[in-house]
């Protein structure tokens, strides 16, 4: 009987490339301006939404809202909350950045949720670039980038124009059709 | 057959008739309440040509329908055109094409024609059906679309189909691997989920019901009151007997579908695909080659071990945002076909030689253990003694069942495939192929991170799988094998 032969060279598990060793850079900074723009604009909407009864009832001599005498437990909620998210943006920025290998490109977000998810040249389907009135504003582009099945779709926002298109070219050199 | 498939045509004139069914059916389906709503008034036997009339009408649609409806092939899409009142030309492409299925409702199977379905991804979602097409012209077109869908790089699902009297025929290494005979479907249908069966059940026997509520509404409003009190009673003493009867819906409605959808049931493994037929009232002949086969997943419940059988899910590239995407199940699948099937998907499972071998971190033990065991808290104050007794066995139940669900957690890593096995009494057993993973992600929230723990996301275009409560460097790790496997597979596809 014929034996056939495949070569099947033994894998050094430890001489993987690691994707934690690359340098990850940074979006825009404008980026985190608008982004705490919107924690700011949200936060006040919040804080009007959670004093307008107590106000309505010291000022506007509504008894029946006399259960929000406590005005203090609310708004301590929310500030527990707005210090999470606060923290959440202004540490997770610093986290915030994408890194690009010959082969795949990993984006890192999040600071109380961190998350570094990399994508394969090889399994992109095709790159979008995206503005929304604000960003356009400020200059800033979103990049989206789509797999087969829309699970790993990354989404990297906040780049500048020059690092988008930069960024861009480089995804579209690698991921050969 | 490819300067014939150029030509418009129109599907086979008997087609007419399976239209006409297809559409009295939606009719009937719509408009039995009003009719069911006219019968209570005044009827007088003119009134009965209603029906006839509607049998004319539809009939004339069908017509119409059949009439304006055309099929071909150009360059390099399908395009249909159809419609009565407004027409539509739907044009597609080749490379959307996800999977082309053919199929044999009762009347098709009278008539010996075939039915093709040809499942398209992306956002439109518009898919196309022939309803009635001769079964050599069905299989020339569905060879046809094959052969210009199925590109190397193809990140599509795809199935389709040989012959359909003879599926085993184009494999000619085909071994048999699952056939279903009448005891093995009755065994699959007593091993469903009979709840969710009793919810479908019940859904079934609802809807028909829709619009006859207001009927019922109305009628119960004109009873006195007492007679509702009564029938109150009556109900909460029915209870038990309504219990009875739901599960018995359950079972039943379990072993029905299970017949209807497995109905002699026979597949065959081939060495780059998979073949099989299925069903009764509606005959569906599928071959799925590997290469488009994104995960498997077998699942079995205590019923289905002591059977010795587990369901395999079979899944194709889904749309996006994860809506679509053809999924084939394939009952009563034993250790043997397992291995089988396996052997060929993913040859290096069957070689045994495991990469990585991990379990989740111990401290998700004790994760699983305070969210089970939380509820006990609730029943803990010492008004009685009954309270902190039944909250302890609680505890230790919970102890019990933490520590089996926490060894059921698994993953193995192979040189060309992920395993993940999760589930003590309902187990499902995942395998991801690597050649094909689409992103792999890394996520943790920052209290897991200062213990360096966290998730493992493997990112497939048929769904995102997730292993929780992984070391941190043992989950590095396999991501980066899993990437240069990735890489090695992408690559030497185009090179």
């Amino acid at each position: 009987m014929e034996i056939s032969t495949v070569a099947n060279p033994a894998i050094d598990l430890s001489d993987l490339p690691d994707v934690e060793g690359v340098t990850f850079l940074p979006v825009s900074r404008k980026y985190r301006t608008m982004r705490l723009a919107l924690w700011g604009t949200v936060q006040l909407l919040l804080l009007a939404a959670v004093l307008t009864p107590y106000l309505l009832y010291r000022f506007g001599g509504e008894e029946d809202l006399a259960a929000f005498s406590q005005w203090w437990l609310p708004v301590l909620a929310q500030a527990v909350l707005a210090i999470l998210w606060g923290l959440e943006e202004w540490k997770g920025f610093q986290r915030r950045g994408y890194a690009v290998r010959d082969r795949d490109i990993t984006y890192r977000t999040g600071w109380l949720f961190r998350s570094t998810t990399t994508v394969p040249f090889g399994m992109i389907q095709h790159s979008e670039l995206s503005q929304g009135p604000v960003s356009r504003m400020m200059g800033l582009n979103h990049l989206k980038i789509f797999t087969a099945g829309g699970s790993g779709n990354l989404r990297i926002a906040g780049l500048t124009e020059e690092d988008a298109q930069s960024l861009r070219s480089v995804i579209e050199a690698r991921t050969r059709r | 057959m490819t300067p014939d498939l150029a030509v418009p045509r129109r599907q086979h004139p008997l087609g007419v008739i399976i239209l006409a069914t297809k559409f009295s059916w939606h009719v009937a389906k719509a408009g039995w309440p009003a009719l069911l709503g006219l019968s209570f008034g005044n009827l007088k036997w003119y009134h009965l040509l209603v029906v006839p009339a509607a049998f004319v009408v539809v009939g004339g649609f069908a017509l119409v329908y059949y009439l304006r409806f055309r099929f071909y092939v150009d360059a390099d899409a399908l395009i249909v055109e159809r419609g009565i009142f407004q027409r539509e030309r739907l044009q597609v492409p080749f490379e959307r094409i996800q999977a082309v299925q053919l199929f044999q409702g009762p009347i098709q199977q009278l008539f010996g024609l075939t039915g093709l379905r040809v499942d398209t991804a992306g956002s439109s979602g518009n898919e196309v059906e022939l309803v009635a097409v001769k079964l050599a012209e069905a299989e020339g077109l569905q060879q046809f679309l094959r052969s210009r869908m199925d590109g190397p790089k193809e990140e599509g699902g795809a199935q389709d189909m040989e012959g359909m009297s003879a599926p085993a025929a184009a494999l000619p290494e085909a071994d048999a691997l699952v056939s279903l005979g009448w005891m093995d479907l009755l065994k699959v249908g007593f091993s469903q989920n009979h709840i969710r069966s009793a919810f479908i059940g019940l859904a079934v026997v609802l809807s028909l019901f829709q619009g006859v509520e207001e009927q019922v509404s109305s009628w119960i409003a004109g009873l006195p009151g007492l007679v509702l009190a009564m029938a109150g009673l009556a109900a909460t003493a029915l209870f038990l007997p309504g219990l009875v009867l739901l599960m018995f819906i359950g079972v039943a409605t379990s072993v029905v579908s299970v017949v209807l959808k497995y109905w002699k049931l026979n597949s065959t493994l081939g060495d780059d695909g998979l073949a099989l037929q299925m069903g009764l009232l509606r005959r569906n002949v599928f071959e799925v080659p590997f290469q488009k086969i994104h995960l498997t997943e077998w699942k079995s419940n205590w019923i289905r071990r002591a059977l010795g059988y587990e369901t395999l899910r079979i899944q194709q590239a889904q749309a996006e945002g994860g809506r679509g995407g053809v999924r084939i199940f394939i009952p009563a699948m034993q250790a043997r076909h397992r291995l089988a099937m396996e052997e060929r998907l993913y040859p290096d499972i069957g070689k045994k030689e495991v990469v990585f071998d991990v379990v989740p971190a111990r401290r998700l033990r004790w994760i699983l253990f305070a969210l089970a065991a939380s509820p006990a808290l609730l029943v803990l104050s010492p008004q009685a003694l009954i309270h902190p007794l039944l909250g302890l066995m609680w505890m230790v139940f919970v102890l019990w069942t933490t520590g089996k669900r926490y060894r059921s957690l698994r993953m193995k890593v192979y040189r060309d495939a992920v395993v993940l096995e999760k589930g003590w009494f309902w187990q499902t057993r995942t395998v991801i192929k690597l050649s094909q993973l689409q992103g792999i992600e890394w996520k943790r929230h920052a209290l897991l991170e200062r213990r360096r723990i966290g998730h493992l996301v493997f990112h497939t275009a048929a769904g995102a799988e997730r292993f929780g409560y992984l070391d941190k460097s043992n989950a590095l790790a396999i991501r980066n094998f899993a990437l240069n496997q990735v890489h090695v597979a992408y690559g030497n596809r185009t090179d």
